[in-house]
């Protein structure tokens, strides 16, 4: 049979339990971003619109500097972990002997290690090293730990490259480095752009290396939610947790929508979830 | 474009001469002291089965592997320890390997944008090498939106508008389906002559190499088992290998023994024009299966008794297979020519004579 066999009549179970997950899932969510509009303090009740915690937030400076810090951290981070990331897959593909197998499957260990293992680590490095926590130190804490990602996402695109590429690149009069920067990097583009949007989220919100490494102030933003949350729960955080979200999810619409735009076959965005090739 | 005629170009140093150009793998001996002279202008096949070193002798010329001795030269110059991108030399790889971050005009003008050619000059030459592989309208799309042919053209196009001293091109039809292999072989046959640059083609394909080379080097374990025109290494191949590994051959042993070879104690063949061997050598013999006549025989030829014992229809031919002895059954490939009658027919069972002249039956080293 050509076609995959349609399912004659809905099965009431599997569409129950997909319901109950999606609730399960986005509810809370969902709450989240409607008390972020009450015009109460109150977590419970909802008792009519206001913009006030939105306004509170503004001028909370405490929390923007924190905001401020998380996404000068993801930043950082993210370019730093492209750019070793980058050349770790480059030095792996070119590797092909055992030895080689083996770094790539260590390079691949911070993705089942505990990350509190790793905060665990990272802050006995750096006071053993003596260094002062701050916001270096959660940066290379952060780079440490995205490096991996960056990794297995490139190497998946190298992979589908032929190392003709590179070897037409120099056959057509390209130096190994010009062959990179000419051919090799622009073909990974939506490899990277989806590795980059992959670290951004991951490290934008990371709170057990951030709480671990970051010094006083400004703290990131998930350490200093969680230390509010000991005074009581702010709807302000409700407000820059709604804020978060719609970042994100116009985040992932650019992720989708740019590659396309640019006329590529694949979006980033595919690479990450495997879908289309 | 240079349209130089091959025959002005061909009294000039060779495009490349290799000198007892090896390499070897951990020891294994892939390329054994290979000589070989490919003249300007020719188009070369080397042939071989896979593993046979050829694609490795094309990764020499082109600078991607390192000889592990000898040396390489290219227009009469010594290139062994030149990078790739400083050699006269472009090469059309079996995968393709165009930049899919870049158009078709992109892919095109890579080499010579390297070059630095100014944009007036550039664009003129794509487009002019785009109207020649008949891709004149399709410079805007993304390889990845072109056909298997397409994308084969463009990447020949890519490197034969650098105008190298050599184009090497590696199998570079081996993933087309057949009719389109077909196509392209008459046509990048044509393109060959149109543009007068030497072309070495690496090959498994006899039908590929026979049918578009000038010249034909048949390659197996690392070194060059016979060299010459098509018609040549397929009329008189001089080794075994060589006899079966383009076309198919009856292939036979016996001992030279006054002009004939003695295949068994009842049947000799006569190979007149043979040298070299002295009487009770042991020799091999071939004949090809198109050669053997099973009707319209000939005084001149010689004649061999023999029962068919299994005929298959390939639609333009018949082949039979015929047994002279218990241990000895030949080839026969028939032409299906139009026929009088349906019924004349060879079965199984039937009793034949077979014949071919005698300069067909070809005796190996």
């Amino acid at each position: 049979m050509a076609r995959a066999r349609r399912l004659e009549r809905k099965p009431m179970f599997a569409v129950v339990v997909t319901a109950v997950f999606f609730a399960w899932l986005y509810l809370p969510i969902l709450a989240v971003a409607l008390f972020s509009l009450n015009d109460k303090k109150s977590l419970s009740t909802f008792s009519g619109f206001s913009l006030r915690w939105y306004d509170d937030l503004v001028h909370n400076d405490a929390l923007i500097d924190s905001l401020l810090a998380s996404l000068k951290i993801a930043t950082v981070a993210t370019v730093g972990s492209l750019v070793l990331g980058t050349m770790l897959a480059l030095g792996l593909e070119r590797v092909r002997s055992r030895r080689g197998r083996v770094i790539g499957a260590v390079t691949l260990l911070p993705l089942v290690t505990p990350e509190i293992v790793t905060g665990v680590a990272a802050l006995l490095l750096f006071t053993g090293v003596g260094l002062k926590l701050s916001m270096t130190t959660v940066i290379l804490a952060e780079i440490t730990f995205s490096i991996a990602y960056v990794t297995v996402i490139v190497r998946g695109r190298l992979a589908g490259v032929s190392l003709e590429v590179e070897e037409a690149a120099r056959d057509l009069g390209c130096t190994p480095f010009q062959a990179l920067r000419l051919v090799i990097l622009p073909t990974l583009v939506p490899a990277l752009v989806g590795a980059g949007l992959l670290v951004f989220a991951l490290v934008f919100d990371d709170f057990v290396l951030a709480f671990f490494t970051t010094g006083v102030d400004p703290q990131p933003l998930p350490v200093r939610v969680y230390s509010s949350i000991r005074f009581g729960v702010s709807p302000a955080i409700n407000a820059i947790g709604t804020l978060m979200l719609i970042g994100s999810a116009l985040l992932i619409v650019a992720a989708l929508v740019l590659p396309r735009l640019f006329g590529r076959g694949t979006s980033s965005l595919d690479l990450i979830t495997g879908g289309q090739k | 474009m240079s349209t130089a005629p091959m025959s002005t170009t061909a009294a000039t140093t060779p495009s490349v001469s290799l000198r007892s150009l090896t390499k070897t793998f951990g020891g294994s001996i892939v390329v054994d002291a290979l000589d070989l002279d490919i003249a300007s202008g020719e188009f070369f096949s080397l042939l071989g089965p896979s593993g046979c070193g050829k694609t490795t002798t094309l990764r020499m010329i082109a600078g991607f592997s390192d000889p592990t001795s000898g040396t390489v030269l290219v227009g009469g110059e010594d290139v062994t320890s030149t990078p790739p991108h400083r050699r006269d030399v472009n090469t059309v790889f079996q995968s393709y390997a165009l930049f899919e971050h870049l158009d078709v005009r992109g892919n095109v003008g890579f080499g010579l944008r390297r070059r630095g050619l100014d944009k007036a000059t550039l664009n003129r030459r794509v487009s002019d090498m785009l109207e020649l592989v008949e891709l004149g309208d399709r410079g805007k799309e993304r390889p990845s939106r072109l056909s298997g042919g397409q994308r084969q053209r463009v990447a020949l196009a890519r490197a034969l508008i650098n105008e190298p001293k050599v184009l090497l091109l590696d199998e570079p039809l081996a993933a087309l389906d057949l009719k389109l292999r077909r196509a392209m072989q008459a046509e990048l046959k044509a393109i060959q002559r149109e543009v007068g640059i030497t072309f070495l083609f690496v090959t498994h394909d006899q039908d590929e190499a026979l049918s578009m080379s000038d010249r034909v080097a048949i390659m197996n374990e690392g070194v060059i088992e016979q060299c010459g025109t098509p018609e040549d290494v397929y009329e008189h191949p001089t080794s075994v290998f060589a006899a079966g590994f383009i076309g198919t051959s009856n292939l036979m042993s016996g001992t030279w023994s006054s002009g004939c070879v003695a295949i068994s104690p009842t049947v000799s063949i006569p190979a007149p024009g043979h040298q070299g061997s002295a009487e009770g050598d042991s020799v091999s013999v071939a004949v090809r299966p198109e050669k053997i006549w099973l009707s319209d025989l000939t005084p001149a030829m010689f004649r061999l008794p023999g029962t068919i014992v299994a005929t298959s229809y390939h639609g333009a031919t018949t082949q039979h297979l015929v047994s002279i002895t218990p241990d000895l059954t030949l080839t026969v490939l028939e032409q299906n020519l139009p026929r009088m009658r349906a019924d004349d027919r060879w079965i199984p069972g039937d009793r034949v004579e077979m014949g071919w002249l005698p300069e067909h039956t070809v005796v190996l080293r």
